[in-house]
């Protein structure tokens, strides 16, 4: 040990020489110079204009960088000798885990010139990947018959481009024990009854369990009516619909609530515990997905998948291939994508090795395992899980909701309403409750820019007598102006009270206060000059 | 009243009374270290059972086995061993260096007195209070910007990630270093001055070998803090031949540790026996006693 | 440089005279590193990495400044850790500030520049514009040649600057058709496949055909004469379509319509103070916040208190040099700090498990009746201490048997001459003396565990839920993992800008009590100062 010590104080003395003669340990930069230029140079380096017919097999003329998750990492290194062989081109995969990991490095890396030309992704990070313009979109030509239509609209965003190539989808299931559940129930309320049942008899200890809130007991929220977001007349989801508190979403609570005070389903939502109950036999039933299905089957539980009671839908989510806007090989990407990736070969090694339902219609119809084939079948009326952004102000407040149902602390209704009110109050965000005159008038009256409906010196005041009030300084002139709520244009009222209607015109004689008034109940505005 | 006698005869004696409160204390060691190794046999027992759940899990596995290690070992996506020693690089260059900085400056601020001396300390600590959510992402765009001037010194390199954490050096551990320092009376340094010894050999030569207790903790505490680290790993390394132990664990055993428990439990342990071998080999440091006679004389 | 004495109760801290040679040496280093410097900031300014520019300048100065000036002498002695600390702890807390006056986060996570960039970009077929599949071929002096072919199934050639042609197989050099109607050759060139044709990063940009009614390449499977949909006026700051003549000013990181259309995709943008007016308006203040920081208080000081005691009993209690198994029992003690938190907050929410948990069927076999450990509000809290306790008294233990050993024998022998039974000892040597070492660091515990995000989110998330709150919180959820909640869960995404602005009134609470606990427990100052 003491020869250690020495080490550490020798240690210790070098760094001290270093601190007394002013040479910190970062900056020795100064044999850069030579090595720099070379580095530089390489990024607009393979400019293939000029012929390199001698060099061509020693250096790749191209290289993709895919990011992908631990199960298809394998898949495309298979695939990276081949292709350079064919083509020159060099892919290098990186392996970021799971698929849910790699969006934060992607949001980071990806504006930074640092990201990947390809990565593996969900479909609902669409909104998000969209939104920010992390995502370039994809055109599959005629190979787009070729793939399950649910998995390309999942992909789909609201401006109607593809932005990714689906290669699995993945849903939940309904498992059940055989040797305790001869038939599968064929609604809910046999679900518990069969549970009720076993139980007495000693057999189990809870029919099921939660594991976890709501994309885990959707398939029994859903068959009860429960819904998230509405639609609107499009088809696209409507996030000023928010269904968290709608009569079938709380009957499906208050079904969950009344199981646990029943005893037939333990108050703690867990995913461990829901799926070992169900693998050591002590609960009959599980809703699980095909992630699970490696341990289910290594535990030996007697177990067959089935379709959910009532009809009960699961969420979709489908995995696919996507490109980064900031590629400097976007057509290359898209290429890789669709000659390479969509083809029936690839697909199905992704399907060997995945455990999950392919998006690829002749991969999909050649399936072969049971328990997919039957998740596949529960999954046939699945929701694909909403991809605009607003999504992401639901889980905390919905999961939220189910517990405080189900321990009891709250009525399911009471639980349910809170929760959508918190949702709603999050999707608002700040300026819930704002009510605000965008117009060209704005940058008059000390906002920084015209039409923006959050500015503060426009905001209306509520008066006593319910109407709104906004008296500001205007130069003459000619301006327009709209109502806008919440400080967004989500929802905007124009000069004839309709939503999304045309806008006021205003004219100014002379300089001059004036003053608005609106009427929340008739969304009309009047104006007065002093 | 026979208890209260047997404890009078017990206090008569202090050869007894040395023996029972050395019982006593046992006894009480027993407690905490059951509450403190029950959670760790545990993971134990998880790496070594086959079928890994929590409801199926006995103390003692049904068929108890090496399977998840073989695993681990084996996997081709998970270089186990070239992690391990990624991570032991790591971890014992930033601990040392980090160590000699905080040593150096904790010199400074003990010995010297120099304007904003307590500002600087005081600074110090407020700095490492502030909540770094968003240092992640900081550090990523300086590596990312700086690696394109200075390829050594970016992304995906060891390097980088030991200078991230060398900037810790100027942590708490120089308060806890000061602190000691403090302790150690100055006219032992005062009456080395006099005979004319610098700053420097006062340093070496009289207070340096006076802190191997201090020493040695703040390097445990270096080593541990910078080897269990996965987070600034995380953000910096991307390849898989360079990534630590932390990270390869988090990111593959951990990828779905529901349905890989036992491997990733065997990962963890293996991972942890470093720590516990660098402590059981310097325990005697911190608690040898061998300062006080030095600083006697 | 003047040879002003140093004052007089400071004899130490000034330097010695260096020799002539090592000093020259230094002066040396110092020029090579200026120029170094010099250089990479340059290399930085021409890439355009401005903030990181100026940090690096701001840091070379300072260095420069330290190792001229004879009065920084004290400061060369932490010279490293200084650059290390502003580099990678000073810098990340500005740029945590820059941000928080930002729109950054999702929505919003490139540069203005970026953005319009990929507007501009975007194209749009006129109505009088036709699509074609098309299949490139180049020439061996890299000039491209396109064969198009339209919906209707004609046939065209395209090179850039010169009109279409349809030429027939013979014509211009064209080889024979193959069975999708494209030539196997054409003279001069050669045929590329989807691939090879796409490794050329700059092809997307060339444009075929005439002027005025070119041609270029939009998709693997198309090309097309489009035109550019939108033009930037840097006047207006606006962007205008040109199929329709909406105008799309700026609006804090958006080109918006007068209609409220938005363009994709937002850019990041000073929002001045709104990301602070968010929060002060937010629903989080009207909602559960009084409740939250309580517990947050009480967390953070219980974990404190529980984990030093305990760390500071197993230290006293085995400071002792002939104690039996000292080795072996301390070695048992450490052991929850060597295994990843990670695993074993994972391991003790599985143990505490109230289904499944060994502690739970443990007690529940015993005592016939187990705690809630997840589901009920206090319980829940004692688990999280619990844990916390179990993570962090080795810490503690560890820093406690090294500052044991830093209070001298001589005190304890001359307490026991004046009497001093060991209670005594304990309250007025042993805890006044320890603190003058770990003092600053049960501050720096206390802040830490303040701010303890990775536990709470690993052990419950912040569970069990709050009743009847307006916004999503849990009973354990401390406010760092409450606000962050709602900063990651707002209708656009993560929002970097509001967490930042967050993280920045949290830094002053904490900041402030660690002030006042400067001002208020001076006593490992005034120790320290005596020694």
């Amino acid at each position: 040990m003491k020869k250690l010590f020495n080490i550490i104080s020798l240690l210790v003395v070098l760094s001290i020489l270093l601190a007394a003669c002013g040479t910190p340990a970062t900056s020795t930069p100064e044999v850069e110079p030579t090595t720099a230029p070379e580095t530089a140079a390489p990024s607009t380096a393979p400019e293939p204009t000029t012929p390199p017919p001698t060099a061509e097999p020693v250096e790749p003329i191209a290289t993709l960088k895919i990011w992908a998750d631990d199960t298809r990492t394998p898949i495309l290194l298979d695939l990276a000798d081949e292709f350079l062989a064919e083509y020159n081109v060099k892919l290098e995969v990186e392996d970021l885990g799971r698929v849910q990991d790699i969006r934060t490095p992607m949001i980071t890396a990806a504006p930074a010139g640092e990201g990947p030309d390809i990565f593996i992704g969900v479909h609902d990070w669409l909104g998000a990947l969209v939104e920010s313009g992390l995502v370039a979109p994809i055109d599959l030509g005629d190979k787009q018959d070729e793939f399950v239509p649910l998995a390309l609209e999942a992909f789909t965003y609201t401006d109607g481009k593809l932005y990714g190539v689906p290669y699995a989808t993945e849903n939940l299931g309904f498992f059940y024990n055989t040797e305790l559940v001869p038939e599968p129930p064929k609604t809910w309320d046999e679900v518990l009854e069969i549970g009720r049942k076993l139980k007495a008899e000693g057999k189990i200890q809870y029919a099921f369990a939660m594991a976890g809130g709501g994309y885990e007991n959707l398939p029994i929220l859903t068959a009860k009516g429960g819904y998230i977001f509405g639609r609107d007349a499009s088809g696209a989801w409507n996030p000023d619909d928010v269904g968290l508190d709608s009569e079938g979403m709380i009957a499906g609570v208050k079904f969950l609530a009344d199981a646990v005070k029943e005893g037939l389903v333990p108050a703690t939502a867990d995913y461990e515990t829901a799926h070992s109950l169900f693998e050591t036999g002590q609960a009959a039933f599980l809703m699980a997905g095909p992630w699970a299905l490696d341990r289910i089957r290594k535990s030996g539980v007697p177990y067959k998948v089935t379709v959910f009671p009532d009809n009960g839908a699961p969420f979709l989510g489908v995995q696919g291939f996507m490109v980064n806007a900031f590629s400097e090989n976007i057509l290359l990407a898209q290429t890789f994508l669709t000659e390479y990736v969509a083809t029936e070969e690839f697909m199905q090694k992704i399907y060997e090795a995945g455990l999950r339902p392919s998006a690829f219609k002749s991969v999909l119809a050649r399936m072969d395992d049971p328990d997919l084939v039957a998740m596949g079948e529960a999954g046939a009326n699945a929701m694909p899980m909403p991809n605009i952004p607003e999504m992401g102000s639901v889980w905390s407040a919905w999961n939220n909701g189910i517990a405080l149902a189900t321990s009891g602390e709250q009525t399911p209704e009471e639980a349910m309403k809170d929760a959508a009110n918190q949702v709603r109050a999050l999707i608002l965000g700040a300026l819930a409750g704002m009510v605000n005159l965008p117009g060209s008038y704005q940058d008059k009256v000390g906002c920084g820019a015209q039409w923006d409906p959050a500015c503060q010196a426009t905001a209306m005041q509520k008066g006593d007598d319910g109407l709104y009030y906004l008296t500001v300084t205007l130069p003459a002139g000619d301006y327009e102006f709209k109502v806008a709520l919440d400080g967004a244009w989500t929802v905007n009222y124009g000069s004839d009270g309709a939503q999304d209607g045309p806008n006021y015109a205003l004219k100014v004689e002379k300089d001059g206060k004036v003053t608005f008034i609106y009427n929340p109940e008739t969304h009309l505005v009047e104006v007065k000059f002093e | 009243m026979p208890e209260p006698s047997f404890l009078e005869k017990l206090r008569t004696s202090a050869k007894t009374q040395r023996r029972f409160s050395i019982a006593i204390r046992l006894i009480i060691a027993m407690f905490l270290i059951i509450f403190s190794i029950f959670p760790v046999l545990w993971v134990i027992s998880a790496s070594l059972s086959p079928t890994g759940t929590l409801a199926t899990q006995r103390l003692i596995p049904a068929n108890p086995g090496l399977d998840n290690y073989h695993t681990l070992l084996s996997m081709q996506q998970f270089p186990f061993w070239s992690w391990f020693l990624n991570s032991i690089k790591i971890s014992s260059i930033t601990a040392v260096l980090s160590l000699s900085i905080t040593t150096v400056a904790a010199y400074a601020f003990s010995r010297f007195r120099f304007r904003g001396r307590q500002t600087m300390l005081k600074a110090i600590l407020l700095i490492n209070v502030f909540p770094s959510l968003l240092a992640l992402v900081a550090i990523f765009l300086m590596f990312s910007q700086v690696g394109d001037v200075i390829p050594f010194l970016g992304l995906d390199n060891h390097n980088s990630l030991i200078l991230v954490y060398l900037g810790g050096a100027m942590g708490v551990n120089i308060w806890l270093m000061k602190g000691f320092m403090d302790t150690i009376p100055r006219d032992i340094d005062e009456s080395a001055q006099v005979e004319g010894a610098s700053d420097w050999q006062i340093f070496t030569r009289l207070i340096l070998p006076l802190l191997r207790p201090i020493l040695i903790v703040i390097l445990i505490l270096n080593y541990i803090t910078t080897y269990g680290d996965f987070v600034l790993a995380r953000i910096l390394l991307r390849s898989n031949e360079k990534y630590t132990l932390m990270v390869g664990l988090q990111i593959f055993a951990g990828a779905q540790f529901q349905q890989r428990w036992g491997v990733f439990a065997a990962g963890a342990l293996m991972g942890a026996l470093p720590i516990m071998i660098i402590y059981l080999a310097l325990q005697d440091q911190i608690v040898g006693g061998l300062t006080r006679g030095a600083v006697k004389g | 440089m003047t040879s002003t004495p140093a004052p007089p109760a400071v004899k130490r801290g000034t330097p010695f005279q260096l020799p002539a040679l090592p000093r020259l040496i230094r002066f040396a280093l110092l020029i090579a590193l200026d120029v170094a410097v010099f250089w990479l900031l340059n290399r930085l300014a021409s890439l355009g990495y401005y903030p990181l520019m100026a940090a690096v300048l701001i840091i070379t100065l300072f260095v420069n400044f330290v190792l001229i000036r004879r009065e920084a002498y004290p400061l060369r002695w932490m010279l490293i850790g200084l650059i290390m600390m502003g580099l990678f702890t000073i810098y990340p807390i500005i740029f945590t500030v820059w941000v928080a006056f930002t729109n950054y986060g999702e929505g919003h996570l490139i540069t203005k520049k970026q953005a319009i960039d990929q507007i501009l970009d975007l194209t749009y077929l006129p109505s009088s514009g036709k699509a074609y599949s098309w299949t490139a071929f180049r020439s061996d002096e890299g000039d491209y040649a396109l064969w198009l072919i339209d919906a209707e199934g004609n046939a065209y050639l395209a090179k850039p600057d010169e009109p279409l042609s349809q030429p027939q197989p013979g014509e211009m050099g064209v080889g024979p058709l193959d069975a999708r109607g494209i030539p196997e050759s054409i003279e001069g060139y050669r045929r590329l496949n989807q691939i090879q044709a796409a490794t050329d990063r700059n092809l997307k940009n060339i444009k075929f055909g005439e002027e005025g009614k070119t041609i270029q390449i939009r998709s693997p499977s198309e090309a097309a004469e489009l035109l550019p949909l939108y033009v930037y006026d840097p006047d207006l700051d606006a962007m205008i379509n040109q199929e329709t003549g909406v105008v799309y000013k700026n609006l804090r990181g958006t080109f918006t319509s007068p209609d409220g259309e938005a363009l994709r995709p937002g850019f990041i943008e000073y929002v001045k103070f709104d990301n602070f007016r968010d929060f002060f308006i937010s629903p989080a203040l009207r909602g559960p916040l009084l409740r939250v920081v309580l517990w947050n208080f009480a967390f953070a000081f219980f974990s404190l208190l529980l984990n030093f005691s305990l760390g500071l009993f197993i230290a006293i209690l085995f400071n002792d040099p002939d104690f039996p198994f000292k080795k072996l029992i301390r070695s048992l003690l450490i052991i929850p700090y060597t295994v990843p938190a990670l695993i074993t907050i994972l391991i003790w929410r599985g143990m505490l498990n109230p289904d499944i948990g060994v502690i739970s069927r443990l007690l529940y076999n015993t005592i016939g009746w187990s705690p809630q450990w997840f589901t009920d509000p206090w319980w829940a809290k004692i688990a999280i201490l619990l844990v916390n306790l179990w993570l962090s008294y080795p810490y503690f233990m560890l820093i406690c048997s090294g500052a044991l050993q830093s209070i001298s024998e001589e005190i304890y022998a001359a307490a026991e001459v004046d009497g001093a039974n060991p209670w005594q000892k304990f309250w007025r040597i042993t805890l006044p003396l320890l603190l003058v070492a770990v003092g600053p660091l049960l501050i720096a515990s206390f802040t830490f565990n303040f701010n303890n995000f990775n536990l709470i989110y690993l052990f419950n998330a912040g569970g069990p839920p709050m009743a009847g709150t307006p916004t999503p919180a849990g009973h354990t959820d401390i406010l760092i993992s409450y606000v962050y909640n709602l900063a990651f869960s707002g209708s656009r995404g993560v929002n970097y800008g509001f967490a930042s602005a967050i993280t920045i009134i949290i830094f002053f609470i904490v900041g402030s009590i660690t002030l006042f606990q400067f001002r208020y427990t001076r006593m490992w100052e005034e120790v320290g100062e005596n020694a």
